[in-house]
């Protein structure tokens, strides 16, 4: 019997340079088979193992209606991020999972889904927002908030172009640092939210991003009328194992490997965030 | 049907074990400190409870996992792991706890670890009842002062040990040279702890607490040495890291006990740490141990043992902690 922490073998298959420390990396197992059976639900995550470096969670960031290879944008933060950074096309990396329980999309029919991203914390969001796309008539219309540090470190520029061209969609993004030709929304993403008409009966809210971002975000949100129960947000924690058993990301009464990484507003109200 | 073996045999009894798998007992080591060793017939630490559990020998300190052997720019991945058969003896009725807690979460609530559900299904386990309470110890106050699924319990008299073997697998282990069957029944002890902890709904009345006062007054003090967490029968939080072999690119896998004592427990890529004060810290520990375990498994990982209390070098002590919270709680 196969351990469940034995990484599974993949071959990068493209890099793309999204900012100067943010790539996307496209992979597919080395077994045909297992890419083939392979599916998820959008905003669970992989353990992703650099051989020699170590193993680290990160979320899958393409669609999940495309299967035949799996998508992860890794900021280059650590040491495990940094060796995958050097890697190239043709590589191989390890791979286990998915883990964690992802957006509840299902339940979300029928529903204006507003996302409020920040940073890296797109990632987590965009195969929801691929999701959606895939299925429109399922839903009432999407809002995409985002903020980012400045244009030079934006997310998915190509994507955020296509989906402000959509139909259904509006997107706002909003950069704390300006450059003299930025001619968009500057401030934290919580600026944005009275930019818009936000339909606040019939929504929810999809949330990732750095503690503090969220945490405002969650605030805002409450502010113009959102209850807790139409809030969801993907959580970090440093993580070991992904299974439940390493604790480390233990958060009060929860897991975030294995209850999360999506809590719901309700949760997250019962869950002590901020420890420090 | 018990049995009796004279305290003078006990040695050859083990010896004789030893052909059979690892043997481990309870013995002192050269710092005067008593934990659980390979028995190579050194003299054997029976007198109270051991500063340290047996847990390294379930819960190795460093684990290795798998191999990456690299052979023309592709990795083969070789598990790792130890399947060699070991019996603990003399381990407490406290420390049978610890493993019957670590079992319910590696093998029976997740599905199985494989590391540590092969080891323990190689493991016999031989408790040892105790004499007396043990300095620090609150253990009646935890339900632990009698053991769990132990394979064979010995209770200890003035020249001999009356023995009961539990399971099958324990008493193919009673040779009969040294064995002799009595009518004799186990020394009934009843053991009365100083120490107590109350325990009536203290899952949710700690965690009810977490701003009260009490964590940062104790927590002042701590200097995050970890201590507790290493003399712990039931930390089983661990890191894994991969270890580079120079010169060739292979590399493996380890998996080590961390200790949620240290800032690193909780730091994230990027450098942000979710736990920065002690007083987050000590509250990680103790809320682990009396209210989260309790609410996920309906079982305590605090099995009483007070080795965190004895270890402790500025005297933090869990149940003071604790009843201080749940004195005004149950008010």
């Amino acid at each position: 019997m196969i351990a469940p922490e034995t990484p599974f073998k993949a071959k990068i298959i493209d890099v793309k340079q999204e900012t100067s420390e943010i790539k996307t990396f496209t992979v597919q197992f080395l077994d045909k088979k297992q890419q083939k059976n392979f599916f998820f639900a959008p905003g669970k995550f992989m353990m992703l193992s650099v051989f020699g470096f170590g193993e680290m969670p990160i979320s899958i960031s393409s669609s999940p209606y495309k299967t035949d290879s799996i998508a992860f944008t890794v900021a280059n933060v650590g040491s495990i991020s940094n060796a995958l950074h050097q890697m190239r096309k043709g590589q191989e990396i390890g791979l286990r999972g998915p883990y964690g329980n992802g957006f509840p999309l299902q339940k979300f029919r029928g529903k204006n889904l507003i996302f409020v991203a920040g940073g890296c914390g797109f990632a987590p969001l965009r195969s929801s927002v691929y999701s959606f796309q895939e299925k429109k008539q399922e839903f009432k219309d999407a809002f995409v908030f985002f903020g980012c540090r400045s244009p030079k470190e934006m997310l998915f520029k190509t994507d955020l172009k296509q989906w402000e061209r959509e139909e259904k969609m509006h997107v706002l993004v909003t950069v704390d640092e300006p450059t003299p030709d930025w001619k968009g929304y500057t401030g934290v993403v919580t600026k944005l939210f009275n930019k818009i008409d936000l339909p606040v009966e019939d929504s929810v809210c999809l949330l990732c991003g750095p503690q503090v971002m969220l945490h405002f975000s969650l605030i805002g949100l409450k502010k113009l009328g959102f209850r807790d129960k139409q809030l969801f947000a993907s959580l970090e924690r440093l993580m070991h194992c992904g299974l439940g058993y390493c604790a480390h990301c233990n958060i009060g009464q929860k897991y975030v490997c294995r209850d999360g990484p999506v809590f719901s507003g309700e949760e997250l109200a019962k869950m002590p965030l901020r420890e420090d | 049907m018990n049995y009796v073996i004279e305290k003078a045999d006990l040695p050859n009894w083990l010896d004789l074990l030893c052909k059979k798998a690892r043997v481990v007992v309870p013995a002192e080591n050269d710092l005067g400190a008593s934990c659980f060793q390979e028995f190579k017939g050194q003299q054997l630490f029976l007198e109270a409870r051991t500063d340290f559990s047996p847990r390294k020998f379930l819960l190795p300190a460093v684990e290795k996992m798998f191999f990456f052997r690299k052979k023309n720019f592709s990795y083969r991945i070789e598990p790792l792991g130890s399947k060699e058969p070991t019996i603990l003896f003399g381990v407490r009725p406290c420390d049978t706890h610890a493993l019957h807690a670590l079992d319910e979460l590696f093998i029976r609530f997740l599905g199985e670890d494989q590391y540590y559900s092969t080891r323990r299904k190689n493991t016999v386990l031989i408790a040892l009842l105790c004499n007396k309470p043990c300095s620090n110890g609150f253990c009646t106050s935890m339900g632990t002062s009698r053991p769990v699924d132990h394979d064979i319990l010995f209770a200890e008299r003035e020249t001999d040990f009356v023995v009961s073997p539990v399971s099958e697998k324990g008493k193919n282990l009673l040779h009969k040279n040294f064995f002799k069957q009595t009518k004799d029944p186990l020394p009934e002890q009843q053991l009365n702890c100083e120490k107590e902890l109350l325990t009536e709904d203290i899952e949710d009345n700690l965690y009810n607490n977490f701003n009260h006062p009490v964590w940062k007054q104790e927590s002042e003090r701590c200097l995050s040495c970890t201590a507790c967490t290493q003399v712990c029968p039931t930390c089983y939080c661990y890191s894994s890291d991969d270890c580079f072999e120079f010169g060739s690119a292979n590399s493996e896998r380890a998996r080590f006990r961390d200790s949620c004592q240290l800032q690193r427990f909780s730091e994230i890529a990027g450098g942000h740490v979710f736990r920065k004060s002690r007083e987050s810290r000590l509250r990680q520990f103790v809320l682990h141990k009396l209210s989260y375990y309790k609410k996920h498994h309906n079982l305590q990982l605090c099995i009483g043992c007070g080795r965190c209390i004895d270890t402790c070098p500025v005297k933090i002590d869990l149940t003071e902690i604790a009843n201080t919270i749940q004195r005004e709680a149950l008010k």
